[in-house]
């Protein structure tokens, strides 16, 4: 695991992989093992109806909340599984580079032979793998709960809503990431990051409700992730690469102004 | 034969032209000329915020001249920079790094990273009785500097960048340092080695820079900037002297007398002195190494306006 960059980030996070992995199997487990409870409540589906449409907003589509996807949609996918992605994806990209910048531990790094170029891809790699083994724990609990709890799951509906979450976890990452590189500030890094997913995250949902705002959810990284609702209709192709234009521009930026900065001491 | 085979074309390890850089608005270096031949044992000399962490840092690529051009080992800083690292080890004064990792396992990353093997690196940790089991975390500053010595000098590289290199290290650690830093130098390495403290320099070093604010005031043989040094002497005697005695002696000056004790500056050799001194029973002789100001003062003394300069900051 000492064998390069890639590997050593790896071996860093691994104690904090395996608790948001455990994390991430419990939380598909506890939707799953908790979805028969909705589905058998009767009356749920006209309870909801008649929800004003700012808490419909919240807890998603009220026709389909009694099915199984569109539970998960709305107990999963809205808030918490996004919410579990994020915060571990924003982390990971802020200790990235600005972390070992400002825990002193770069320059010792840097006296390697290794170029910069070479030291980010390696930092992307282990983000980007890290972030997967997150969306593979969430999908063995949902998958595994489903089966435990005895109900259908549509599999692709599934995975493809795991992996434009994985896509949502990616762009807060590398954005994290790349503010970080660029400016060598792990603080302002995780900030921008959490700030784009916060905001983000009202702009798609409350704030979508005010008329004036409403236009303003194309700026929204949640719009691209899931406002088609992904378990029930698939991956929307031009949301989904939206993502990734969007994870594709952080890593140019962090690239081109990690090659021409000054490291700190 | 007509050609002569035991031809070998010094190059230059390093090589700066016009080396300028800026922080913002604030000074780093200026305008900083220095050749440094493969081989040398250099020293660079200046006082805390010089700008000898800034030159250092400009030759391994970590920050990037605001103008001026560096060469090391004849390439270019900034294009051939990965090329130029693999031929470089590199010790800061506070060797700062994962402090998670055990100090074997820290050897074996760098090793790794380079592609290189452990051999040596065990070798040195034996020699310097480096505990290669413990977490970094846990050492002490000077153990943890022992580690930044062992990773510098492991992958046996031509070129040693040594930033204050002693700062943590106890009196003996500091010797077998020393004779570490000889013994690559004879083996025909180049040294590069920043100081604040002169004696440390002198040590090891055959040439010194002296840089200040920002600026590379000087280049000088060790043993003609030691005859500019001063070095404060006292004695004390078995009966009372008198000024007289002393005040003529050669480079002496600022002869104190109290009955049976004496303290002077001396110039350069204290040769003369101690002839003159072994005139009279001897208790006591005491002499401190001239430190960093008085070199400093022995450069200035003909010029006032820079001297009062120095002292005013």
């Amino acid at each position: 695991m000492l064998s390069n960059i890639y590997l050593k980030t790896l071996r860093d996070s691994r104690k904090s992989v395996l608790f948001y992995s455990i994390g991430s199997i419990s939380l598909g487990l506890y939707v799953t093992l908790f979805y028969p409870t909705i589905r058998d409540a009767t009356g749920f589906a006209e309870f909801l109806d008649q929800l004003p449409e700012v808490m419909q907003s919240l807890i998603g589509d009220a026709e389909t909340y009694t099915t199984a996807e569109g539970f998960l949609n709305a107990e999963l996918f809205s808030f918490m599984g996004p919410l579990v992605i994020g915060i571990f994806a924003i982390i990971a990209g802020m200790t990235a580079i600005a972390g070992e910048e400002e825990s002193h531990t770069l320059d010792q790094l840097m006296a390697n032979p290794i170029s910069r170029t070479n030291l980010l891809a390696q930092k992307i790699g282990a983000l980007l793998t890290n972030l997967m083994f997150l969306s593979i724990a969430m999908w063995v609990g949902l998958t595994g709960g489903s089966i435990l709890a005895g109900f259908d799951l549509s599999i692709s509906g599934t995975t493809q809503a795991i992996i434009s979450q994985y896509a949502l976890g990616a762009v807060l990452g590398l954005l994290a990431l790349s503010v970080g590189a660029s400016t060598g500030k792990k603080g302002l890094a995780g900030g921008v990051a959490a700030g784009v997913g916060l905001v983000g995250f009202l702009l798609d949902t409350f704030l979508s409700l005010v008329d004036l705002l409403n236009p303003a959810r194309f700026i929204s990284v949640f719009y691209y992730f899931n406002s088609n609702d992904v378990i029930l209709h698939g991956i929307n192709v031009v949301h989904f690469l939206t993502l990734v234009a969007i994870a594709v521009t952080a890593i140019a930026i962090s690239l081109w102004r990690f090659e021409r900065r000054d490291l700190a001491n | 034969m007509w050609f002569d085979w035991s031809f070998a074309p010094v190059t230059t390890a390093i090589c700066t032209t016009g080396l300028t850089k800026y922080y913002g608005a604030h000074r780093g270096v200026l305008d900083v000329n220095l050749e440094i031949k493969q081989g040398d044992v250099f020293g660079l000399l200046g006082p805390n915020g010089a700008g000898k962490t800034t030159c250092i840092r400009m030759f391994l690529d970590f920050i990037r001249p605001t103008s001026g051009t560096i060469s090391v080992l004849g390439m270019d800083s900034r294009a051939d920079s990965v090329e130029i690292r693999k031929h470089i080890g590199y010790l800061p004064g506070d060797f700062i790094t994962y402090e998670k990792l055990t100090s074997g396992e820290l050897l074996e990353y760098f090793v790794n990273l380079r592609g290189d093997t452990l051999t040596k690196a065990k070798v040195l940790a034996d020699r310097f009785d480096l505990d290669l089991s413990r977490k970094i975390g846990e050492l002490s500053r000077g153990n943890r500097q022992k580690i930044g010595l062992v990773q510098a000098f492991m992958s046996n590289p031509e070129l040693l960048i040594l930033d204050e290199p002693t700062t943590g290290l106890d009196p003996l650690l500091q010797q077998e340092f020393h004779k570490l830093v000889l013994e690559e130098a004879k083996a025909g390495k180049t040294l590069f080695v920043s100081s604040h403290v002169l004696s440390e320099v002198e040590v090891i070093c055959d040439r010194v820079g002296i840089i200040r604010e920002g600026a590379l005031i000087t280049v000088e043989e060790v043993a003609a900037l030691r005859e500019r040094a001063l070095t404060h002497v006292a004695i004390e005697f078995e009966n009372p002297v008198s000024p007289s005695d002393f005040e003529t002696v050669e480079g002496v000056t600022e002869v104190v007398v109290t009955e049976h004790k004496m303290s002077c500056n001396v110039t350069g050799s204290i040769d003369s002195l101690i002839k003159a001194v072994a005139k009279h029973t001897v208790h006591k002789i005491e002499s401190a190494h001239p430190g960093l100001e008085e070199v400093f003062l022995a450069f200035y003394n003909d010029d006032d306006t820079e001297k009062e300069d120095y002292y005013a900051e």
